[in-house]
Parts: structure tokens; sequence; C-alpha cells
């Protein structure tokens, strides 16, 4: 009978001895279940994996400047020994705008020595740069170079994810999938390459920089095909140690299943 | 009361509740921190933030969402629904640090304006399983922005108890806005049966308390009783109601509570005016009736908040026929004094 008789008023300081208990056992479960969620949420992640984006710590590479179909610098690590470097913007952004500056000034910049000061990018192999100052580019020499010419790999069939490299490779863990897909989006839209990263056996590579049938840049045509399992279909060609594929946007297909690209 | 704020918004139980609130998160947010980095050393800053932050608030909002069915199965339970306010805006606030961090990582440095990319980034919205998921969060977080920045009595006060009451229903809008948020988006990647387990057994559970209820509330509102020839209905037996207790009662299209108190019988509207509280599950305590939100008091035989306030509700008329209560289904206007019957 004194239990059911208990009140509790806000304004009031006196609390029943029923209402407190029952006050005390709410707390002790609602913290209980905060704890039992931190130790769930926090424990059954999926490992994000050692690719790393050097962002507060800027680098200079030198090296032979490459337009198409993306701007890379063939870098030379030893004798016979070369590295592509992908080359980005700020952001959401591909590296075209900041390298305008330099082509005003110097004109073509194919095959010419660069260096650039901007903060690298990289995982499993590959390296980007990000570039976040137009006058961190500097023409080093303006002699063309050599440099490797594509090498045709034939026709091949491959199944994986649209990815925006500058996220997948070190900005963004995780860089893929479907809670990534909107950033990926933009950053292709603003001229970052799309990079088909295969969940295949292919014996040629993991990673291929997508281009039209004609070898030139695609970005806003691929949007709807982001961060999803898809399969693609095209011309292969060797770019140093890059791939490229030339693709029929329209004829990319949606594969009805999980992703599986890490 | 409804005349000074702050007399409702601090004491010492809502500085212990503010405490136990802060300390509540911080532990979330340190286990989670610490586990991450001690089990995913490679994860980044902004993505640990960002799920800390996320995963701490849709708990919360959970745990927000069963006081208010437990309260009504349990007055026990009170003191947790009276400082629920600060509770929500504590949510809120976890939210905003998902939502801003989320953002600026996914949304802000690109060709477009950050929010017409939440729009726009992701087209498929015919497809559930590539849905985008950022709008749904993007939606509730407005909604429990406007839900903290009114959580107030000024807003309560001039947007009328009716329309501020009706407005923050929208939480359960919100509610179901974050569930598919979260199913559609970091479920489809982070697919632990564990973590996914513990949403459900959440929403469950919030269903559940709500269901039962509702339940228990529809009895009251299937009570049927027949008019006598006068058009008065016979409610109960007089010794059914507890000293300084109520039983509510649906009488005609309103909720009706009949109190007992000092050997009298009073009845008024149910509800009261204030956040629209059962005023039939509160006490008579100093001669008043006194809701069991947030302490609002009305007296019992006109249905007027003693002076200085100035809250009224409907007043009702009973009969007392050897043990049995009638009352005239015809309520007065708010505030008409009416002889109490003894009994």
């Amino acid at each position: 009978m004194e239990k059911k008789d208990e009140f509790y008023i806000g304004y009031m300081n006196h609390l029943g001895e029923g209402t407190k208990r029952t006050t005390k056992r709410f707390v002790l479960f609602a913290i209980g279940i905060l704890l039992l969620g931190a130790i769930s949420f926090g424990f059954f992640q999926k490992e994000a994996v050692n690719s790393t984006f050097d962002f507060n710590a800027p680098t200079k590479i030198s090296g032979t400047y490459q337009e198409a179909p993306y701007p890379m610098l063939r870098v030379k690590l030893g004798e016979g020994t070369f590295k592509n470097v992908l080359l980005l913007g700020f952001g959401k952004f591909g590296a075209n705008s900041y390298l305008d500056d330099i082509k005003q000034k110097e004109g073509n910049l194919n095959g010419k020595h660069l260096t650039i000061e901007g903060n690298l990018i990289y995982y499993n192999g590959k390296t980007l740069l990000e570039i976040d100052d137009s006058q961190k580019i500097s023409l080093t020499n303006s002699k063309v170079k050599d440099y490797v010419l594509p090498e045709v790999m034939g026709k091949q069939k491959l199944t994986g994810e649209i990815v925006d490299p500058k996220c997948y490779f070190g900005v963004m863990k995780p860089g893929y999938g479907k809670i990534h897909r909107s950033c990926a989006a933009l950053c292709i839209s603003g001229g970052i390459p799309p990079v088909l990263v295969t969940s295949d056996n292919n014996t040629l590579s993991e990673y291929f920089l997508l281009t039209d049938l004609k070898g030139n840049p695609i970005h806003k045509d691929i949007l709807p095909y982001i961060g999803q399992p898809s399969l693609l279909r095209g011309e292969v060609e060797k770019m140093g140690d890059w791939y490229t594929m030339r693709i029929d946007v329209s004829q990319i297909e949606k594969l009805d299943k999980k992703s599986s690209i890490y | 009361m409804g005349l000074d704020y702050k007399l409702v918004l601090w004491n010492k139980h809502k500085k212990t509740y503010d405490k136990i609130i802060a300390l509540g998160m911080l532990l979330y947010l340190v286990v989670f921190v610490a586990l991450t980095l001690a089990l995913n050393p490679e994860t980044t800053a902004e993505t640990m933030i960002i799920r800390a932050f996320g995963s701490l608030a849709i708990l919360m909002l959970h745990i927000i969402l069963v006081i208010g069915p437990l309260s009504r199965l349990n007055p026990q339970f009170l003191p947790i629904l009276y400082n629920r306010r600060h509770l929500g805006v504590s949510m809120f606030l976890a939210a905003l640090v998902h939502g801003a961090f989320s953002i600026i990582q996914f949304h802000t440095l690109g060709d477009v304006n950050p929010i017409y990319a939440i729009i726009t980034s992701n087209m498929d919205y015919g497809s559930l399983t590539n849905f985008p998921f950022q709008v749904l969060g993007f939606l509730a977080l407005l909604i429990l922005f406007y839900m903290a920045s009114t959580s107030h009595d000024f807003f309560l006060k001039n947007l009328s108890p009716k329309i501020w009451k009706g407005l923050h229903m929208m939480v359960y809008l919100a509610y179901g806005l974050i569930l598919m948020h979260v199913f559609l988006g970091a479920f489809q990647q982070e697919t632990s049966p564990f973590t996914i387990g513990i949403i459900i057994v959440g929403f469950i559970t919030v269903t559940s308390l709500h269901l039962i209820t509702a339940f228990k509330e529809s009895k009251i509102d299937k009570f049927n009783s027949e008019k006598n020839s006068e058009g008065w209905l016979e409610v109960c037996e007089v010794d059914e109601i507890p000293n300084d207790r109520a039983k509510i009662f649906t009488v005609g299209n309103e909720r009706v509570a009949i109190f007992k108190y000092e050997g009298k019988l009073s009845a008024i509207h149910n509800v009261c005016k204030h956040q629209g509280g059962p005023l039939g599950e509160g006490k008579i305590v100093d001669g008043c009736v006194t809701c069991p939100w947030h302490g609002y008091q009305y007296l019992p035989h006109n249905g007027q908040s003693p002076p200085p306030f100035t809250e009224k509700v409907a007043t009702y008329e009973l009969r007392l026929n050897g043990k049995k209560v009638y009352i005239n289904p015809n309520g007065f206007e708010e505030g008409t004094e009416v002889q109490p019957v003894t009994c």
C-alpha cells in the first residue's frame, strides 16, 4: 500500500524508497546498455587496411609528366625502376586545375620533368599525390624526355567496384562501398579518375584506371555505377605500373551481390 | 509551474541526472575509442568519431523512447520521465557530432554545395539496397534539431502545449528515419550480427512497450456504460477508487478522472494543460490534483490551478447512488466549480 502511494513530483526533493530503487535500477540498466553497446560496436568493426594519407607531412617528388588519360608523374626509383604517381587535387577535385597555371606559362608539359610538393597517398603498391597549391609545381627540365607508351593488353572482362582512388588508397577508411558511395561520386565528378578495383582472379592487376572507348577521361557519365559490384568489359592497356581500361559506360553491368573488394 | 521557467528546469535531481548523462556518454565514448584503437588501429580519427557518436546517439534514442511507456506502466519511473528533456538534448548533440563530421567528411570540398550533395550524390531513390541513406539521417537530424531547440517551457507555452506535444511526437518519425538510415547505410557494410542484433532487440523493446501501454489505455477507452433515463453514466463503485487517487473513464470521447479525497469525489478532464499528462494517474497532494508528469496542480472541485497559476481543465458532475458512482457525460466549461459528492 505504501509503495502504491509513492508519488514523485519533479520540483520536490523527496523520493520514495521504491521510486529511488527503480530509478537507480533504470540508471544502472541504461549504463549497462551503453557499455554493452560500446563493447559491441567497438569490437565488431571491420578492420581498416593500412592505407596511408600523409596529410601533415608534405613530400616533394620529381618525375616525367604524363597527361593522358589522367595526370601522372613517372618517378625514377632506381636504375630501370619507375613508379607512376597519380596526381590529384585538394578536396574532391582532380589535379588539372592545379596544373593550369604552369601549363599557361610553359605550354605543353607532356614528357617534361616536373617537381611537385604534395601529400602522398599510398596502399598496396600504388602511390598518389595530392596537390593543394599550384605554386608548389615547378618545371625542373623543359626538355621532353622519352616516356612510356601504352602497351596494348587485349580485351578483358573484369568484375569489381568502381572507386575514387583518393579515398580508396588512403584518405578514407573505408573508402569503398555503400557508405562511401556519395563521397566517391563527388570525387569523380570533381575530376578524380575512376578506378576499378577488381574482385576476380585476373592475372593483370587489382586496379584499372577507367577511360571511355577513345581513351579519354570519364567522370560524370560513370557516377551511377560507383560503389557497387559491377562487371566491366573493355580494352586494357598498360601505362608504366598502372593499367587502364577503355569501356563503354552504358555496357557496365551492376551485379546483385555484396562488395568483396577488400 | 508555468510562471517561472527556472523552477522546473533546475533542482538537485536534475543536476545529478545531468551528471549521470554526461558520465554515461563519456563512458561510452572512452570504451568505444579504446576498443577501436586497440583492435582497429588503422582506422582514421574521422571514421572513429562518426561511428562513436552515431552509435551512441542511436542507443540513447532507444533509452529515451522506453522511458515514456515505462512511466505509464509503473509510476516509479517518473523521475526519469521528468528529466527526459536533458537526455533528449544530449542525444541530439551526439547525433549532431555524427552528422556534422559525416557531412564534412563525405560531402564538403566537392564541386557542389554539401547539402545539395547529400541529396544528389546518390540518385538511386528507386532502389532499396542502394537507397541514399544519408538523406534519411539528414532529415532525422533536422527533426532532432527542431525538437532540441524547442525543448524548453518557453516554446511549450508559446506554441501551445497541444501543438508542442504534437510536434515533439515527430521523434517517432525521426526514429523510423534513423533506423532506415542505419539499416540501409552502415549495416550494408558493417554486417556483424551482434551490432545489428542490438538494434533489432532495441526496436522490439521500444515497440513492445508502446504496444503494451496502448493496450492498457485501450481498455480505458473501451469502457462502455448505458446511460440512465437522465443521460447519466454508471462508471464504477466508490470503493474501486483509492484514497487521494483517481480512476480514469472515457466518457463520450473524453477521458475523465474521478478522484476520491477527504471523503469526497470530484471529476475533472484527464488531460493536463502543460503537456497533456494523464491527471488521473496523478495524486491529491496538498488538496490539489497533481499531474504525474511535471507536477502541475489543479483543485479537484473546480479544475483550476491554485493562484497565481491560471491553467484550467473541464469539470464534471457526479452522483452517488448507494455505492454506485454516476457521471454526467456533458462536462462543464474549464474551471467551473462543481460541488463534490460526499462518499
